[in-house]
Formats: structure tokens, sequence, C-alpha cells
């Protein structure tokens, strides 16, 4: 039987999401972009989860947004700030560390059985 | 453009009212659904349109993850919700019964205004004053969330228990408290079959005296005889469940059995071979005896109702 990740696995992937986006962000993107970009990369992502972090990200000043309106349809690009930059930096050093103690942690388990 | 696309977008907004960002928002979301719909299924139709709209998601649940998600009321004031209820309804409960027995309105600026009332009208009122005192409490502790502020309010303690421990003395007890009840029962109701009361002043079957009039014994015996097989019911239904919605179901029901004393004027409900000397006496005793129990019966279902909410926060 499969484990229920269910919530926990929401959790994670809400700290996961906005490095990845962050990361992404390096070249302006919309959107329906980010999310056919993230799918092409093995990984899900809903849209009516992208567009409110996109917006939170945005309020804090992490990521900057221009509505291209060159087109029929009006599209939103967004590309990461300096400041953007800086977070992503430290949200990578928190990631590092824990995948490094989770390492140990499990090394040292595997180790006693 | 497809109607339900718009109907969509206008349910979203409706959701998102208040925010400053709402049809930029909006705006992103019909570029998205229009564009997802050409990409993946070659054209922005009635068709395509309704199932890329399915798969957003309800307005609602989309409207909310762009909120902030601050409480309305914070965590570690929920429990203060009941507490503070079951404290001011306690006092309204005792300003309403001084209102019933003094035939006397109270004022106290601002909150309370208490009518004088017949104790039947009491019964009507104490539900909406318990309503008025949730929402009393609801108000100031929502005020106080949104302030921000770090306010840290006094916690009154009970001095009862308000937990169900089940212990093997305790079924024990209901089991003959279950019994007692049900023996009880049963002798009123042979009672009531054969005198049509339960009250008497003496206890000469053969040459009775009933204490009231035919139809107020009736009224009241039936009365009685409810409120002890509720007793009997509840202590059975006790016996396999700790649920306080039995307690709450009891207490409520009681209430309003208590309350239906009132509807026969005590004034004409005395038999008139009584001696005058005893109606006397008897009229005020009757009464503050049956508020009394109301007290009682009142204090219970407050402390199931705490029960409840309790066991709701902690789920």
């Amino acid at each position: 039987m499969e484990p229920e990740t269910g919530h926990f696995g929401t959790e994670m992937n809400r700290g996961f999401l906005q490095i990845m986006v962050l990361a992404m962000l390096e070249k302006d993107m919309y959107g329906y972009a980010m999310v056919r970009a993230i799918g092409e990369l093995g990984y899900e992502v809903d849209e009516n989860t992208l567009y409110p972090l996109l917006r939170r990200l945005e309020k804090n000043g992490w990521v900057k947004s221009t509505w291209d309106i060159r087109e029929d349809r009006p599209r939103k690009f967004y590309g990461v700030t300096e400041a953007g930059r800086r977070l992503r930096a430290e949200l990578l050093d928190i990631w590092k560390k824990q995948d490094q103690i989770l390492r140990q942690l499990l090394k040292e388990k595997s180790h006693v059985q | 453009m497809s109607n339900k696309l718009e109907a969509y977008l206008e349910e979203l907004s409706h959701f998102l009212s208040g925010r400053e960002e709402r049809e930029e928002i909006l705006s992103e979301i019909r570029s998205h659904i229009l564009e997802k719909a050409e990409q993946e299924f070659g054209a922005a139709s009635d068709e395509s349109l309704d199932r890329v709209i399915a798969s957003y998601g309800p307005a609602r649940r989309v409207a909310e993850k762009y909120l902030d998600g601050r409480p309305v009321i914070a965590p570690a004031f929920k429990r203060h919700l009941f507490r503070y209820t079951a404290l001011l309804f306690a006092f309204h409960f005792v300003l309403t019964l001084a209102a019933v027995v003094f035939k006397e309105s109270f004022l106290m600026f601002p909150v309370f205004y208490i009518p004088s009332m017949s104790p039947f009208e009491a019964l009507f009122y104490l539900p909406m004053a318990l309503l008025f005192d949730l929402g009393v409490v609801t108000l100031v502790l929502y005020l106080i969330t949104q302030s921000k502020k770090e306010v840290r309010l006094p916690w009154p303690r009970f001095s009862v228990d308000l937990e169900e421990v089940k212990t093997a003395g305790r079924t024990i007890g209901r089991i003959i408290g279950l019994l007692a009840m049900t023996a009880l029962t049963g002798v009123a109701v042979y009672f009531y079959v054969r005198y049509q009361t339960i009250f008497f002043v003496n206890l000469n079957f053969a040459e009775h005296h009933p204490i009231f009039t035919p139809e107020a014994g009736r009224w009241y015996s039936l009365i009685l005889i409810g409120l002890w097989a509720l007793s009997a019911v509840s202590l059975a239904v006790k016996l396999v469940t700790s649920s306080p919605w039995v307690d709450a179901f009891k207490e409520g029901f009681s209430l309003v059995l208590l309350g239906l004393i009132f509807r026969q004027p005590l004034d004409t409900a005395l038999g008139a071979q009584l001696p005058a000397g005893l109606v006397r006496v008897l009229k005020p005793s009757l009464t503050i005896t049956v508020l009394v129990i109301c007290i009682f019966v009142a204090i219970d279902l407050i402390k199931a109702l705490v029960r409840i909410g309790r066991k709701q926060l902690a789920k």
C-alpha cells in the first residue's frame, strides 16, 4: 500500500515550488508557459496554485511583472528581481542543509540495521 | 466568449471582492483559460472551455488561494469563544430569571436589556439571548484578532470537570440510576393510568385527595413522567456512548418540558379541597422549585454545549 502523502506532500511542495519558480524566472515567463515547462521537467503544478504564489512573490518584491499586449491575448510576464535572487540563494542553502541532514540520518539508520 | 467562462469569472470576482488587484487576477485567469483551451483542445470552444474551467477548480477554492488566510478568530481564542459565551449566558440567564420572578425589566447599558416576562416567554427569550451572547463574544474576539496585537485574555476555570471520564464506578452508577428511573417511570405511569394524576396529598388511595385540579393534574403528571422517562432513556444511551450530545438533547428537552409547566396557570391549578394555609405555602414553593430545577438543567445544558464545542475544537 502506498503511503498517503496528502497534506504532508502539499506542505513539502509549497517550499520546493517557491525555489523552483524563483529559479525558472531567470528568463521572463508567463503563467501558462511556466505550467507547461514545469510539466516537461516531470513535475506537476496546479495553475490555481501557481498564480497566487506568483502574486505573493510579486507583492514581496521577489518577482516583477509586465503585461505584454502586443498579441491578441494579453499575457503577464514574470521575472525574478535582485531581492528574489538573494531569497533563492538563502532558500537553496536551507534546502541543501536539510538534504545533508536527512542523508546523514538515513545513512546512520542503514548502518544500525 | 463562452457564457460559462464569464459566469466563472464573475463568481470568482464575487469571492475576490475587496481586493484591489481583482481585475488583474481575473484578466490573468481569463488569459490562461483561453490559451489552455486553444493549446490543448485546438480551439476555445464552449466544450473545451468547460473542460479547462472544470480542471481549474471551483471558484471559491481558487479565490481562497489568493486570500491571506487570516482567520476571523485566532485559533488561540477559539476556546475563549465557548467559555466566554457560557459565562455571559449564565449571567444573562440569572437576570432573565430575576426578570421573571420579580416581574421587572433590567437594563445594563450597552449589552443587556431584559424585559419583564412570563416563564413561558422566557423559554423563547433564552435561546435568543444565547445567540446574542455568542455574537457579542464573537465580535470582541474578531476585533482582537484583526487588531493583530498581542492580547492575553483571562481564562476563567469552571470548578467542575467538563471532561467525561469513563470508569467502572460511573457505569455501575448509571445502571442503578437507569433501573431506578425506569421503576419510577413505571410506577408513575401505573398511577396515572389508574387515577389520571400522580400528585396526592395523602397516601390513602381508597380515599385519595389529588393536589391539583383534574386538568392541571393530568398536565403536570404527563410532564413529570416525560422528564423521568427522558432521564431513563439518556442513562440507557450513555451506557453505550459518552457523546456530550446525549446530555445536550436531554437537558434541552427537559428545559422545554419544564417550561410547559407554566402553560398551566398555578393560580387555578391547586385542588379545591386543599386547606387555605397549604395553598398559600404551595404556590410560591412550587414556582421557586421549578425555577431552581430550571437553573440546574440550564447549567447542565451549558456544560454539555461547552463539552461539544471543546470536542469540535479538538478535532
